[in-house]
């Protein structure tokens, strides 16, 4: 650093005045120690090279004390620069007043129902096309909502490839009354429940790869970060034209801990993707809730509709046990403590205990199926974390996930594209049957500008 | 080659920018500076002593704080002509509490601001717990009427918050990185640890008054630094002789900046005690817009008399 001049570091100044005293000293001992010592930093550079799992804080532990000698004993030596020190400088974001929503065009409504009203929309200055999601403002005796505020902190803190972005947050007129915040967000073509109930095919298993590995990375961050989505779904995964995908609707979103925190509400998840502990009402989760609903998409995916869609509560469990088998103190540990299974009656049959996920299944691999069943183990403990789920071998076995680039595209029905219809007349109706006049119908244009044709060995290019 | 760090991260706050320092609502209303760093300082600790009263977490009390503070900055932030002190103190923390796992009803912190503006004195920093209970509760009761009143309040200055703040609630604090800190330096063995440990936490806790806006323009790790350095300091625990704080990414500048902010808050509280103390100068801080109203109309008229 530069010298001494600071009054931060009056003995600073002096341990280095007296340095230079007993260099001046000691001058061709010095000198010799230096040569050995530069061999060893080189030694111990080229063991650090060697390791190339060492992060950036490790390597300037290293490098730090070596230079710290340097500043100490030979501050004059010419061969020895006094490199300034690179420290970790932040953009620090800044903060600014809402904007107006004003500033945004509606272009037309998405879809109104569980994700709030969402509707597409164009940034009047730039020409952008966004989604603007207008909160609902539920509880209002309570100020500004705090799941909402929740969704706008959790949605802020996930800068992720596949997690939607949240661009800002703007505000309408009527302010006071809370009834106008909208958040704008990228606009993405479809959500994959739409998309699956226009489509004729489940995807292919190599799509369903790709899909799941996006998903789970998104789920690792959140994780990763401390967040529980407690809304996964497929309506709540959105997708672009490229093949990729992004989570949204961080409504029921929330920071959690390890140990959780106690008392958190078991009203979470939409129903078909709600995970057994909850049904059986714990108030103490964490990240298994998640890999539940991952499972159930698994699981939708495959069949191209919801895998355990219950009507109520009951029945919800019903399906699962049905699905998964019947809990017992070996497979879940603990189970009969939980609030609600006080008051379940189980069946002892051994036959309807097991699970029949891999008959349910049977096109899928062995290592899917396994993958599957874990995700849906009734004992939260058992089902794997986002990153194990990332490491498992179904997702290097064939056939490899498909490359976003090579997915299909599908017509957008938030952006009011409609699938060309290719007009296919109906079947004969009842009645008269149309007759054909024979005198008024000519054929002999049909064959008409034939000879123009080029032909060729394999297949025929016509010209017109 | 600065890393775009994570908006929401532990490490990173927004900061003020240089437009926002230089001006603020309130000056730009015709308010002084002066009273305007009184009346943000009265503010900000009759937060924490509010949160102190409702028994919420340092951690918690902090964020409201600098929530409070933020919410003043800039030529587009709040001004003392339009929003009362008291009220955005107790929206600030009724909002960071909201999101916290510590929520606080309305009627609770309406009370305890109430029970606060009761008090004969707006300073509160050292004499909130000393200073005699008033002996009549009329003073700080809360009536229905008044509770419905300044809940609407409550409710309407906390969506004022968010729409000034870009409803950016994140507050990113130093005191995990400060024991973080602590035990990179490997201080914890030393007998007056604790002591050290204390004194940088109290540095901390002061530097959120800071009439230099100190949270605001430094970020975390900066001002952890600096309260070890200058706890170090005056407890007596040998650091290492070098240049420890660039391992924690703070420059000799930037630390001495932080130092000397740190160190002028004991002449700064007293000048606020001569001026604004108890039985002294001109009695409490103007504290909702009519009393500051007020405070500006004597200063205009004193400055044309004399």
């Amino acid at each position: 650093m530069a010298g001494g001049a600071s009054r931060w570091a009056n003995d600073k100044e002096d341990e280095v005045l007296e340095a230079q005293r007993k260099k001046e000293k000691e001058e061709k001992k010095r000198a010799k120690l230096e040569k050995q010592r530069k061999l060893e930093e080189a030694e111990a550079r080229r063991k650090q090279a060697a390791e190339p799992e060492s992060t950036q804080g490790l390597q300037n532990e290293v490098e730090r004390p070596v230079k710290r000698r340097r500043l100490s004993n030979e501050r004059d030596d010419g061969d020895v620069p006094d490199q300034p020190r690179r420290l970790m400088r932040f953009v620090a974001p800044e903060w600014g007043p809402c904007r107006h929503v004003d500033n945004f065009e509606r272009l037309n409504h998405i879809e109104e129902g569980s994700y709030g009203w969402v509707s597409r929309a164009r940034e009047t200055a730039t020409g952008e096309v966004v989604a603007l999601k207008k909160l609902k403002m539920d509880n209002l005796n309570d100020g500004f909502p705090v799941t909402a505020l929740r969704e706008i902190q959790t949605l802020k803190e996930s800068r992720h490839r596949h997690v939607v972005d949240l661009r800002e947050v703007v505000v309408g007129d009527t302010l006071d009354e809370f009834s106008s915040v909208f958040l704008v967000m990228e606009f993405l073509e479809h959500d994959l429940k739409t998309l699956q109930e226009d489509m004729a095919e489940p995807f292919l298993p190599s799509e369903i790869k790709t899909l799941l590995i996006q998903l789970s990375s998104a789920v690792e961050f959140l994780h990763d970060h401390w967040i529980l989505h407690r809304d996964l779904k497929t309506s709540n995964i959105l997708m672009n034209n490229r093949g990729e995908l992004k989570l949204a609707d961080f409504g029921m979103a929330r920071y959690f801990g390890d140990p959780s925190p106690p008392k958190m509400t078991q009203l979470v998840v939409t129903l078909w993707y709600r995970a057994p502990e909850l049904l059986l009402g714990t108030t103490t989760y964490g990240k298994p809730v998640d890999m539940w609903s991952v499972g159930c998409i698994f699981g939708e995916l495959l069949t191209k509709a919801p895998l355990l869609q219950g009507k109520n509560e009951v029945d919800e469990l019903a399906k699962i046990f049905e699905l998964c088998g019947i809990p017992t103190e070996d497979s879940w540990p603990g189970f009969k403590r939980l609030p609600n299974a006080k008051s379940l009656r189980l069946p002892r049959t051994p036959q309807t205990q097991g699970s029949i996920i891999r008959s349910k299944f049977p096109f899928l691999t062995g290592a899917g199926a396994a993958l599957l069943t874990s995700l849906l183990s009734l004992n939260p403990e058992r089902r794997p974390s986002a990153a194990e789920m990332l490491a498992h071998p179904y997702f290097k076995e064939d056939p490899r996930p498909k490359a976003t680039a090579m997915f299909p595209t599908f017509p957008s029905k938030a952006g009011q594209e409609k699938r060309r219809r290719v007009a296919s007349p109906s079947a004969p109706q009842r009645g008269q049957a149309p007759k054909i006049d024979a005198g008024e119908v000519d054929f002999s244009g049909i064959f008409a500008g034939r000879d123009l044709e080029e032909s060729g060995a394999g297949f025929q290019l016509k010209l017109v | 080659m600065a890393p775009t760090p994570n908006q929401n991260s532990q490490l990173v706050n927004p900061l003020a920018t240089t437009a926002q320092l230089s001006s603020s609502g309130s000056q730009l209303d015709g308010v002084p500076a002066d009273l305007e760093d009184s009346v943000r300082f009265a503010g900000a600790s009759l937060t924490q002593a509010a949160g102190m009263l409702l028994r919420l977490p340092q951690e918690i009390i902090a964020q409201a704080v600098v929530l409070f503070t933020r919410f003043w900055v800039g030529p587009e932030g709040g001004s003392l002509i339009e929003y009362g002190t008291e009220i955005v103190s107790a929206s600030s923390l009724y909002l960071i509490a909201k999101l916290s796992p510590y929520p606080k009803s309305p009627r609770q912190i309406l009370a305890a601001y109430a029970y606060l503006s009761s008090l004969p004195t707006s300073l509160l920093t050292s004499s909130l717990f000393s200073s005699k209970t008033p002996e009549n509760p009329d003073a700080y009761y809360l009536s229905e009427g008044t509770y419905l009143t300044q809940r609407a309040a409550l409710m309407k200055t906390e969506s004022h918050i968010l729409r000034v703040l870009g409803f950016n609630t994140h507050v990113a604090l130093p005191y995990t990185l400060c024991i973080n800190y602590l035990q990179t330096l490997d201080v914890f063995q030393h007998p007056q640890a604790s002591a050290l440990a204390k004194r940088a936490f109290a540095h901390l806790n002061t530097a959120l008054l800071s009439p230099q806006l100190l949270y605001l323009t430094h970020q975390p790790p900066a001002l952890a630094t600096a309260a070890i350095y200058l706890a170090a300091r005056e407890v007596g625990v040998q650091l290492p002789d070098n240049e420890w704080w660039e391992v924690f990414d703070t420059d000799r500048e930037e630390l001495g900046f932080l130092v000397v902010g740190l160190l002028s808050m004991e002449s700064f509280v007293k000048g606020e005690e001569e001026r604004w103390g108890e039985g002294k100068g001109r009695g409490k801080v103007p504290m909702t817009v009519e009393a500051v109203e007020a405070e500006v109309e004597r200063r205009r008229i004193l400055e044309g008399g004399g």
